[in-house]
């Protein structure tokens, strides 16, 4: 197995390299540190046709599925021009995650599409997913497919805040005051832009990456996994940072099995 | 003590009425009209007058300004964030630094600066005037604005049945905020559809509206907070940064416009 990981704008306090390094060790495999997914000399009617194919995947309003092939205006494919020539890493608006996965795939040369690699996208677009249940789109911190995706900015807007927070914000609008202040008052509690924890955390999300291409499962039901499929940013953080363990027995011998199968087999 | 001049009523009449008619008559027609005189409308239109172009503020309000008097909750403080602080240097706007970052001045001061920044560049204005409709050219490139007074509009049609004007320049710019009102006339006529409200989970996204300023529509181009209603971004907080660099952005994008109809 080998395992690629890209740098598509992600938060700059995370440490992709101390990413790499964690994974190295822990799985026991090579690691490639690759920067951009978007080959730098990607030619420029390839990068028009990229940036027109994702502003077109952009979340238009989060209780009607996106239709395919909607019109996106030329100031936003010229904001995404940018976005993958490099030049702007602003963020905010949320992506149909699927589509975007899908995208992004083309990106990964085809003799590597196999299972002997795990591509991770680390990025620090915020993407969604369509659930037909509740017929809105949610927020999610990764996808987990050929590549993976890791939203930066959805470990910290996905896994909902204390609902203090959330109360408390009511009131702060209420009152025309900005919310942003908040953050001050419930540091610590949640994972923040430019956050030290980030790398850290985001270690855990890599690792359900490698689970779902070894197993086909990335979650773990119990709490101190670092597998844990989060919906609170307290969960999150647990699972994370604050448990005594990082994976749970059966997980850490799945890894081990791996890991001693690996050897054996010399790869 | 001095005495004031023996000028009576019918002088003071006479150039009220000579000054605004001459000035309207030369406006008629302009380089560029800026819908709205809050912050990004007043930074656009000073901007653009600094290069040598005639530009036209329209106004609802008597006064100009929009929100740039007070921050939030009707405190009369302002705050940018890095790195508009720059915008606040250049017009010499007095600030301090409360966090890294963040920066808040008085908000009379900051606002009455931004404003004499504009007439000092050459900016003129129409106050009390409200945008009624666009004018478009066949092609479709808008290349104008329909006005009338602020008081006209207000009053029912019965009692002041008063056409509005047009006039007319190469650019127009919509800064009127949230509503986007030169965008959403574009919108009644089916030219334009802004995007939807897909952007409500980041608080704002500051860096999302400058990268999103420009032009929307041949010959219409949108700053401040409108860029945010056109394209479903987050909502800007009450901090001014990104509302005076989308205005600079903006400016930047009409002088570029304007020299590529000379040009062509």
């Amino acid at each position: 197995m080998r395992i690629a990981l890209y740098d598509e704008g992600a938060d700059e306090a995370l440490n992709i390299a101390e990413v790499a390094g964690y994974l190295a060790q822990l799985v026991g495999v090579e690691t490639e540190l690759r920067g951009s997914p978007f080959a730098p000399d990607l030619p420029a009617e390839r990068v028009s046709d990229y940036a027109r194919r994702i502003a077109q995947t952009k979340i238009r309003e989060i209780t009607k599925k996106s239709p395919p092939g909607q019109e996106p205006l030329p100031a936003e494919i010229e904001y995404e021009k940018r976005r993958i020539l490099g030049r702007t890493k602003a963020f905010g608006v949320p992506y149909d995650g699927l589509k975007l996965q899908r995208l992004f795939c083309e990106l990964i040369p085809g003799e590597e599409l196999g299972p002997e690699f795990v591509h991770i996208i680390f990025t620090n677009r915020l993407f969604a997913t369509w659930d037909e249940g509740d017929k809105r789109y949610h927020l999610r911190t990764s996808l987990y497919a050929v590549p993976c995706l890791i939203s930066t900015s959805g470990l910290v807007e996905a896994p909902a805040k204390p609902r203090e927070y959330y109360l408390a914000k009511q009131q702060y609008e209420r009152l025309g005051k900005d919310p942003l202040e908040l953050k001050e008052r419930f540091r610590g509690s949640f994972l923040d832009y430019g956050d030290r924890r980030l790398t850290e955390v985001a270690k855990g999300y890599a690792m359900q990456a490698v689970f779902y291409a070894l197993t086909g499962e990335p979650f773990c039901q119990d709490k101190g996994c670092r597998l844990y499929n989060a919906h609170w940013q307290e969960e999150m953080l647990f699972a994370q940072l604050g448990s005594e363990y990082e994976f749970c027995p059966r997980h850490a011998e799945v890894l081990r099995n791996w890991r001693e199968n690996d050897a054996e087999r010399g790869d | 003590m001095e005495k004031f001049s023996a000028a009576g009523e019918k002088d003071i009449t006479r150039a009220i009425v000579s000054e605004f008619a001459k000035q309207f008559q030369e406006y008629v027609e302009s380089d560029c009209i800026i819908i709205g005189a809050g912050p990004s409308g007043l930074m656009a239109g000073r901007n653009l007058a600094r290069t040598g172009k005639k530009v036209l503020i329209v106004e609802r309000n008597n006064y100009l300004g929009g929100g740039f008097w007070i921050g939030g909750y009707l405190m009369n403080k302002v705050t940018v964030r890095h790195p508009a602080e720059r915008v606040l240097d250049e017009l010499g706007i007095p600030y301090q630094a409360v966090s890294e970052g963040l920066f808040v001045a008085d908000g009379p001061h900051a606002c009455s600066k931004l404003i004499a920044a504009a007439c000092d560049s050459g900016v003129k204005f129409a106050n009390m005037t409200v945008f009624e409709d666009l004018v478009l050219r066949e092609d479709g490139r808008v290349c104008g604005a329909v006005i009338n007074w602020t008081p006209v509009a207000a009053l029912p049609r019965e009692i002041t049945c008063v056409d509005p004007v047009a006039i007319e320049s190469a650019i127009v710019i919509d800064a009127t905020g949230h509503d986007a009102q030169v965008v959403k006339k574009l919108e009644e006529r089916g030219l334009f559809q802004t995007k939807g409200y897909g952007a409500m989970w980041v608080e704002r996204s500051e860096d999302l509206i400058i990268e999103h300023t420009g032009e929307v529509h041949p010959g219409l181009i949108v700053a401040g907070m409108a860029v945010s209603t056109t394209y479903g971004l987050p909502r800007m907080g009450p901090t001014f940064g990104a509302m005076l660099l989308s205005g600079e952005m903006a400016a930047e994008v009409a002088a570029e416009k304007l020299q590529e109809r000379l040009t062509v």
